[in-house]
């Protein structure tokens, strides 16, 4: 079974009650508070402590009150792509698909090497700060730790300097609970499902808006880029860009063939010019 | 909302100039790692070359040995010292993974060392300084083994690279991994020469210095290359401030003026001159580690100025 998130932009109201319900959940700390004068926008971005991000897109026309103003909201999330890039970059095998074909990391065998950081084509996960002291006195607690260790991000709380993203609340999926993010969506923006019947669902609100003479469209699904279908998806209309995602995403692992030639050549061209250099010594 | 600037210049949508990617985090001692993992491989290379049966230059050959052994215990000690979890290193050796490319660096590495170790102590033993029949745990084949995987240490940091979202180095997938390799080589001919250029060995130091000459030659030709190739993505790495330095420091004083130093040195000794310009080898060579080491932290450093542009992040290269 493959599990995920439809994520319809256009009901989407800028709450941020599935920012704030991921934080609580999953015990992410505070990133602080910093006013941007973006709009709504005071979080900015996905990191290794912010799991769900609403953006708001304001567009607006020069005119005062122009028709074609409007104010677009996306709660953006890890995309759990089917081939994922920093699954595949991951020197450690810390980052797994687990039984609900979600991306997980691993907090207690990832060694913060970073390499899943750049190897995202959609700038989703990140490293998060080395914490010394455990946030809570709960933490201290043996069992409790143990018990959440594997399937939760509890354990990297007391530590940090580890990557961080998204699990899709593998610990609630567990016991068949929603992932706390669409729990908490007042709007059914934020979808959780089984993959296949987001889908449909999807392309039956896709026509339905597109009927109402929207463009809309799904990001993600039916996708032909090498990063596949996206597991959480999402329904726009405007382009990616304006969402701040790549308009043309590619999974970073299909360049390495080229390197490898590349540099296997120029070191092949080197050792033969080396071998005439050191050819016939004393 | 609108798409067209008032000089007709389309601009390009982002969400407020945000970044689409997130930075690299990678700081000063990953350009350390690179640097001198390169020189490890240029020197195990090296020692292929002097070692032969041909080229008999035994004292190149003896320090190619001790350098690949000795960089291959430091680099990797100076590299995990990096990771947000330094205790966890050995995790990297949970698993190969044949499409990560530092998964594959860690096996390389161990590799390389398993076989520089007895290669340096079979060394040590020749030269009287450990147990003569020491000796016997490194035969010279030996060294074919870790020249093939010195090359691979030289390749492998550039597909690293080049194998992320990171607009810049994606965008170089042909030519970072290929001007590492350069860049390596070179590197490692320069530190010989330093270690040999008050040795009185005039025949080494024009093989260093004409090895040196090709290798600073095909980077130069390689970035330069990159520089036209890469277009819009190349900006953080050949504009501003730091493309300023690199200019500066990476191509004329560490390639183009060890062309010429080398170039004047091979010059020289053909002329017959059996005298080596002493001064000549160590500024030359000094430049060129210098000019490596700050390839190294442009690709890097440029590499977090390219995760900041939205721009480029959006449509990113195959």
């Amino acid at each position: 079974m493959a599990t995920g998130f439809f994520t319809d932009t256009t009901i989407c109201i800028g709450c941020k009650a599935c920012e704030v319900a991921c934080k609580q959940w999953n015990e992410l700390p505070s990133d602080g508070f910093e006013f941007s004068g973006d709009s709504y926008d005071n979080t900015g971005s996905l990191s290794g402590t912010t799991w769900r991000h609403v953006s708001f897109v304001e567009q607006l026309s020069p005119e005062p009150a122009g028709a074609e103003d409007r104010w677009l909201m996306m709660s953006d999330v890890c995309k759990h792509c089917t081939h994922a890039g920093c699954m595949e970059a991951c020197p450690t095998g810390a980052i797994i698909r687990n039984e609900f074909n979600n991306v997980f990391v691993q907090p207690d065998i990832c060694n913060g090497c970073g390499y899943c950081v750049v190897s995202c084509p959609f700038g989703v996960v990140d490293l998060i700060a080395k914490v010394n002291e455990p946030r809570h006195a709960d933490y201290n607690d043996a069992t409790l730790n143990q018990e959440r260790e594997h399937t939760s991000q509890t354990a990297l709380q007391g530590s940090g300097g580890v990557a961080a993203k998204c699990t899709l609340c593998y610990d609630r999926q567990k016991i068949g609970m929603v992932p706390a993010c669409a729990k908490a969506c007042p709007t059914e923006s934020i979808q959780f499902g089984e993959i296949e019947e987001l889908r449909e669902r999807a392309s039956k609100r896709v026509e339905a808006l597109q009927e109402r003479g929207l463009p809309a469209y799904l990001y993600g699904a039916g996708n032909e880029g090498s990063v596949g279908d996206l597991n959480a998806f999402f329904l726009l209309i405007d382009k990616p860009e304006a969402y701040n995602l790549p308009a043309e995403p590619v999974l970073p692992s299909t360049r390495q063939p080229a390197g490898y030639v590349s540099a296997a050549l120029t070191a092949a061209l080197l050792t033969l010019l080396g071998l005439a250099v050191f050819k016939g010594a004393k | 909302m609108a798409d067209v600037l008032p000089g007709g210049e389309p601009t390009k949508t982002t969400y407020y100039g945000r970044p689409l990617l997130k930075r690299p985090h990678w700081d000063r001692t990953v350009t350390i790692y690179l640097f001198l993992g390169g020189i490890m491989g240029g020197s195990a290379i090296l020692t292929l070359l002097a070692d032969g049966e041909a080229a008999g230059e035994r004292r190149l050959a003896r320090n190619g040995k001790y350098a690949s052994f000795l960089l291959s215990v430091v680099a990797p000690g100076i590299l995990v010292t990096h990771l947000g979890r330094p205790e966890r290193f050995h995790h990297m050796m949970r698993v190969v993974k044949v499409k990560s490319p530092m998964s594959l660096g860690v096996w390389g590495l161990i590799a390389f060392s398993t076989i520089a170790a007895p290669n340096a102590v079979a060394e040590a033993a020749r030269n009287g300084h450990a147990p003569r029949w020491l000796s016997a745990v490194g035969p010279r084949w030996l060294n074919l083994p870790m020249a093939l995987l010195g090359a691979f240490i030289m390749s492998y940091t550039g597909v690293l690279l080049s194998a992320t979202a990171i607009p810049l180095w994606a965008k170089g997938k042909y030519h970072i991994p290929a001007m590492s390799v350069c860049s390596a080589l070179a590197g490692a001919c320069a530190l010989h020469s330093l270690l040999l250029a008050r040795s009185s060995a005039p025949e080494t130091l024009t093989r260093l210095a004409k090895m040196g000459v090709f290798a600073s030659l095909a980077e130069v030709v390689i970035v330069e290359n990159f520089r036209h190739y890469a277009g819009e993505f190349g900006k953080p790495m050949f504009e501003g401030a730091l493309g300023q330095r690199f200019r500066n420091l990476t191509l004329l004083a560490g390639s183009v003026a060890p062309l010429v130093l080398n170039g004047t040195s091979i010059l020289k000794n053909r002329a017959n001159q059996r005298e080596h310009s002493v001064s000549r080898t160590l500024v030359s060579a000094a430049l060129t580690l210098i000019g490596g080491y700050v390839l190294r932290e442009t690709l890097i450093e440029a590499g977090k100025l390219s995760a900041d542009d939205p721009t480029v992040s959006s449509r990113q290269p195959r």
